[in-house]
């Protein structure tokens, strides 16, 4: 035996006690580690944009359209080294309420902006070569069972087709990954001839020119000079970096990152309550014991390294069951919460961060009954029965 | 010539403060504690028996007047230095035993251990010694729950030789336990003090502990009337 | 002995007496509850809040059509003849001879939040005059409405709130013209103070939209308007449009986000009153623990069992429910009429406050009584249980 084994049999000491302690604690730490982890893959979309990346959309909105030459006009700015654009097609497969992030795009310029996306060569070459060929995301395949030669059907609620004909037919051509975005991977291409061949208006018009530098310290220069070009058109642009673009969409959303803060601190406030109260008591519990181990020789000091020890030991195990349990919810949620959603994993970052959290709970809630121990007078402790 | 000293109490007062009133436990107290002694204190309640011992085993303290150990001062120790010359030189004995219920006993046994620098055979080979001692090598891995007042008792005393200090103070040893147990009890006591040469305290309503000690001191009011017993 | 009722109020007066006697622990669960409950109430408001910007501003006297198959007002596409047709439709409510059609434009255009700096979605909608007599509830509060053929706009309450430069007499470049803010429109704090106005042909032409809009809205008639309108609507192949009452409309969208809302609120609520149960369940056990000498007695003395288990379960329902209300206070003191604003389905903001209402606080209280309830039934059955022998006495 030894000090730290007495530390951790005071724990034992009552155990249902110590089971609702670790409880109240583990839900507070399961917390932290699912909203932390969800605010994290929230706002990854404006960190994981690729550095040399910018985006072109219509100085009003990006709700409204640009010309379709403008990528080529693009092109020709200097230091952009490559420029491809997409269009929303608002599609759907058979529930109107579930969107799918559905593009129509130019291939051969998209896989050249987008170099990161993988498939095999033959998918790549059928998506290129058929018009109504479509590249989904794996995420997005796995969810809805499709496989490459499958034939489906898919809605528009934006566009309809000049034949008056309710859905668009596709043939699913390749499945994708994107080593670098997991949230790429929820994404469905269209090929952007087939979309101006068949809807009733928007031909000749994109949402968005997206566009590679030659490196990524030209990018302010590049984004001021490709929306110079187009100043007093009358589809003027604005220019920004993939991830500002981003995060200006995020953050109408809302404050995502006070809400979360909140509610964990809340957690927090309510179990550094619940815990430190119920270490006092224990203390108080103990009180005769205390001045018996000073009575043998114990110092105070060490009594209060021991009840400091105790409530760390308590924070601790329960963090790491916390974060345990986030990490399983955290991976089940990345399964089915398309978009960011797919970008939720635990961290390192969370997870240390955590655990830091759980040092200072420990201390915060063994602070007082500690001090209390350590200054417990032996012979009032002792006392008479 | 006289034995060597091991306890002086010199001219010792002990006050309070309760509410109002100030009460006082010992005003100008002497004693002298030789070494090798086993002496019983005896008093009615209230009579400051418990405050002697605790100030002896330096857990409280005197409001004026000197404790002297093996001649040196003790009442002007440091709250460390105290801790330390408690492990190095007292056992504590008390009624209710005071056991730690989530230890077993070989485990209580080797608390006072923990604070030497003794390795984990070492600590090992004196509990087990001590737990000889007291006759309960056999219940070594038994929580103080699983055992009888008298064996608790003795686990106690086991836990208070351990790291052989020179003295030993009870209160009330006996005073939880049945005739036959609590005569066990002493007799361990008696063992220590003539063949270890422990120095022993004990406090004690009990008029029957006098068969074993030494000498036995009265307490009343805080001043001391002595009877020297037959041993 | 006695009545049992006697007994039970005896005793659960007893056990909520003493709760001052462990004043810290109760009130880690009295705080722990309180916090669940203050969360699960924020987000309800939310949500409520959120849910009646939208719905309240639908009217049951006004058709809304829009392309079929859009789910909102921006994703439609309504062109010049199909209004024309709509306009010579049964059902619909004419006021000397000119029918209450009013064909709108829906554009998106950017405002700068006040709170955060950063650029907001602003829906800016072209209609003409006959379209604000469609919404019943709305009322010039300052300046003046734009008149029609010019760069005038009016701006709802909120946007003025919410977003710079919208204040009455400041021009902004909107599309690639400058506008004049005329006019600022109240309409009692629905999704329609989020908008702003201008004439739909003026919209149109600087948007580059000619002979396009993206709703048609239509006073109906009568109470039973609908349904002739409707069937007219269908059997006309050249108008692929679906029809609803502004209400209906309004109360899906609402309803919408309001699940979405919902939906994160109680799990997380569940989750956090998990803790609090575990707090609960501590304070409560430990009371029983410290109070076992009285308990003991009391039983020696001939309390019935049913009474003690009642008296413990009486103070943990004390606990829980005085936690619920202080829960409440809080939320409504702090969030009650907070403004905020986020993405609707149309892409835009829409600034909503936050509703605290009788019926979400109770479900709200539910949730703590439901706490205290399973915080207090365990415990109350051990103290029920509690052997008599051996408690009296020390312990």
């Amino acid at each position: 035996m030894n000090q730290a084994l007495l530390v951790a049999k005071n724990l034992s000491r009552r155990k249902l006690r110590t089971a609702l302690m670790l409880v109240a604690i583990l839900i507070a730490f399961f917390l932290y580690g699912g909203l932390a982890s969800f605010n994290r893959a929230f706002y990854a979309s404006e960190n994981s944009a690729a550095a040399d990346r910018l985006v072109t959309v219509n100085r009003i909105n990006f709700t409204m359209p640009l010309p379709v030459n403008y990528a080529a006009q693009i092109a020709q700015v200097a230091g952009v080294k490559a420029v491809t654009y997409q269009s929303w097609f608002g599609g759907y497969y058979q529930d109107p309420r579930a969107p799918l992030f559905m593009f129509a795009v130019e291939p051969a310029s998209y896989f050249e902006v987008y170099p990161a996306i993988r498939m095999p060569p033959e998918q790549r070459r059928a998506f290129l070569s058929n018009r109504t060929a479509l590249a989904v995301g794996k995420t997005t395949a796995d969810k809805y069972h499709w496989k490459v030669g499958d034939h489906v059907p898919i809605f528009s609620n934006i566009y309809s087709r000049k034949d008056d004909a309710k859905a668009w037919d596709f043939d699913i051509a390749a499945i994708f990954t994107d080593p670098d975005d997991s949230a790429r991977e929820s994404i469905v291409l269209m090929r952007h001839d087939y979309f101006d061949e068949m809807a009733t208006f928007g031909r000749d018009q994109i949402n968005m020119a997206i566009l590679l530098t030659d490196t990524a310290a030209h990018v302010d220069a590049v984004a001021k000079a490709v929306d110079a070009r187009f100043a007093n058109s009358e589809f003027e642009t604005q220019t920004d970096t993939a991830a500002a673009f981003n995060r200006a969409f995020t953050a109408q959303l809302g404050n995502i990152a006070l809400i979360v803060t909140l509610v964990v601190a809340t957690a927090f406030a309510a179990i550094l309550m619940i815990v430190g109260n119920t270490m006092m008591m224990a203390v108080r519990e103990r009180t005769r014991e205390i001045g018996v181990l000073k009575t043998l020789g114990f110092r105070n000091s060490t009594i209060l390294q021991q009840i400091l020890a105790e409530s760390l030991l308590l924070a601790l195990v329960g963090a790491l069951l916390g974060l345990g349990l986030a990490t399983g919810a955290v991976q089940a949620a990345s399964r089915n919460i398309a978009g960011f959603g797919s970008n939720m994993r635990m961290s390192a970052p969370v997870f240390l961060g955590g655990l830091g959290w759980a040092v200072l709970l420990g201390l915060a809630t063994g602070a007082i009954p500690a001090w209390t121990a350590m200054r417990l007078q032996i012979a009032r402790s002792l006392g008479r029965r | 010539m006289t034995d060597p000293l091991s306890f002086q109490l010199r001219h010792v007062t002990k006050r309070f403060v309760k509410g109002k009133e100030t009460i006082s436990i010992f005003d100008g107290l002497d004693l002298d504690i030789p070494a090798g002694d086993f002496v019983a204190i005896m008093g009615p309640s209230g009579s400051g028996k418990t405050t002697l011992l605790n100030l002896l085993g330096g857990i409280d303290h005197v409001t004026s007047g000197e404790i002297l150990f093996d001649a040196r001062r003790v009442d002007t120790l440091t709250e460390n230095q105290l801790s330390a010359w408690r492990a190095a030189n007292v056992g504590f004995i008390f009624q209710f035993y005071n056991l730690m219920p989530v230890l077993t006993a070989a485990q209580n046994v080797e608390l006072p251990l923990l604070l030497t620098n003794l390795g984990r055979k070492a600590r090992r080979a004196n509990v087990a010694t001590a737990l000889e001692l007291v006759g309960l090598s056999d219940r070594a891995g038994h929580y103080p729950r699983e055992m009888s007042g008298g064996q608790q008792q003795r686990v106690a005393i086991a836990r208070a030789i351990v790291s052989d200090p020179q003295v030993l103070l009870c209160d009330e040893p006996t005073g939880d336990l049945d005739r036959t147990t609590a005569d066990e009890v002493l007799g361990i006591l008696q063992l220590l003090n003539r063949e270890h040469k422990k120095t022993i305290v004990v406090v004690t309503h009990d008029p029957e502990v006098t068969r074993f000690t030494k000498r036995t001191l009265h307490l009343n009011k805080g001043v001391f009337v002595e009877r020297t017993s037959l041993s | 002995m006695g009545r049992p009722f006697r007994q039970i109020a005896a005793i659960a007066s007893m056990n909520i007496r003493s709760i001052p006697q462990r004043l810290w622990m109760s009130l880690s669960t009295v705080v722990a509850i309180a916090l669940v409950v203050a969360v699960l109430l924020a987000f309800l408001a939310m949500g409520n809040g959120f849910r009646q910007a939208q719905s309240s501003a639908g009217a049951e006297d006004i058709a809304i059509l829009l392309r079929d198959g859009a789910q909102t007002e921006i994703n439609s596409a309504v062109s010049r003849d199909q209004r024309d047709i709509v306009e010579e439709a049964p059902g619909i409510a004419r006021e000397a001879g000119v029918p209450l059609v009013s064909a709108e434009l829906y554009v998106i255009v950017d405002g700068i939040s006040r709170s955060t700096g950063l650029r907001a979605n602003l829906p800016l909608r072209g209609l003409p005059l006959v379209g604000v007599a469609l919404r019943h509830n709305v009322r010039i509060a300052e300046g003046r409405m734009f008149r029609p053929g010019t760069n005038e706009i009016v701006a709802g309450r909120s946007v003025t709130r919410e977003f710079s430069g919208f204040d009455i007499g400041k021009t902004l470049r909107l599309g690639t013209s400058v506008w004049t803010v005329v006019g600022i429109f109240e309409d009692g704090g629905t999704v329609r103070e989020s908008e702003l106005w201008g004439d739909v042909g003026v919209v149109q032409s600087v948007f580059k939209r000619e002979n396009f809009f993206q709703t048609i809205r239509a006073r109906l008639a009568g109470p039973n308007a609908l349904a002739p309108l409707k069937a007219y609507v269908d059997a006309d192949p050249r108008l692929k449009l679906a029809v609803e009452s502004e209400a209906e409309f309004f109360a899906a969208q609402a309803k919408q986000s309001s699940d979405l809302i919902q939906k994160l609120g109680w799990p997380l609520a569940i989750i956090m009153a998990i803790g609090a149960l575990a707090g609960a369940l501590n304070t409560m056990y430990s009371s029983v623990a410290s109070r076992g000498t009285e308990i003991a007695t009391l039983r020696a003395i001939g309390f019935g069992r049913i009474p003690t288990f009642v008296g413990t379960l009486a103070e943990a329902l004390t606990l829980a429910v005085i936690g619920g209300i202080v829960g409440i206070i809080a939320a409504t003191a702090l969030f009650q009429g907070y403004t905020a604003s986020t993405l609707s389905a149309n892409f835009t903001q829409v600034v909503f406050k936050f509703q605290v209402t009788p019926a979400l606080c109770v479900s709200a209280l539910v949730l703590a009584v439901v706490v205290g309830t399973i915080g207090g039934v365990f415990p109350a059955f051990r103290a029920a249980r509690l052997p008599i022998v051996g408690m009296l006495g020390d312990q």
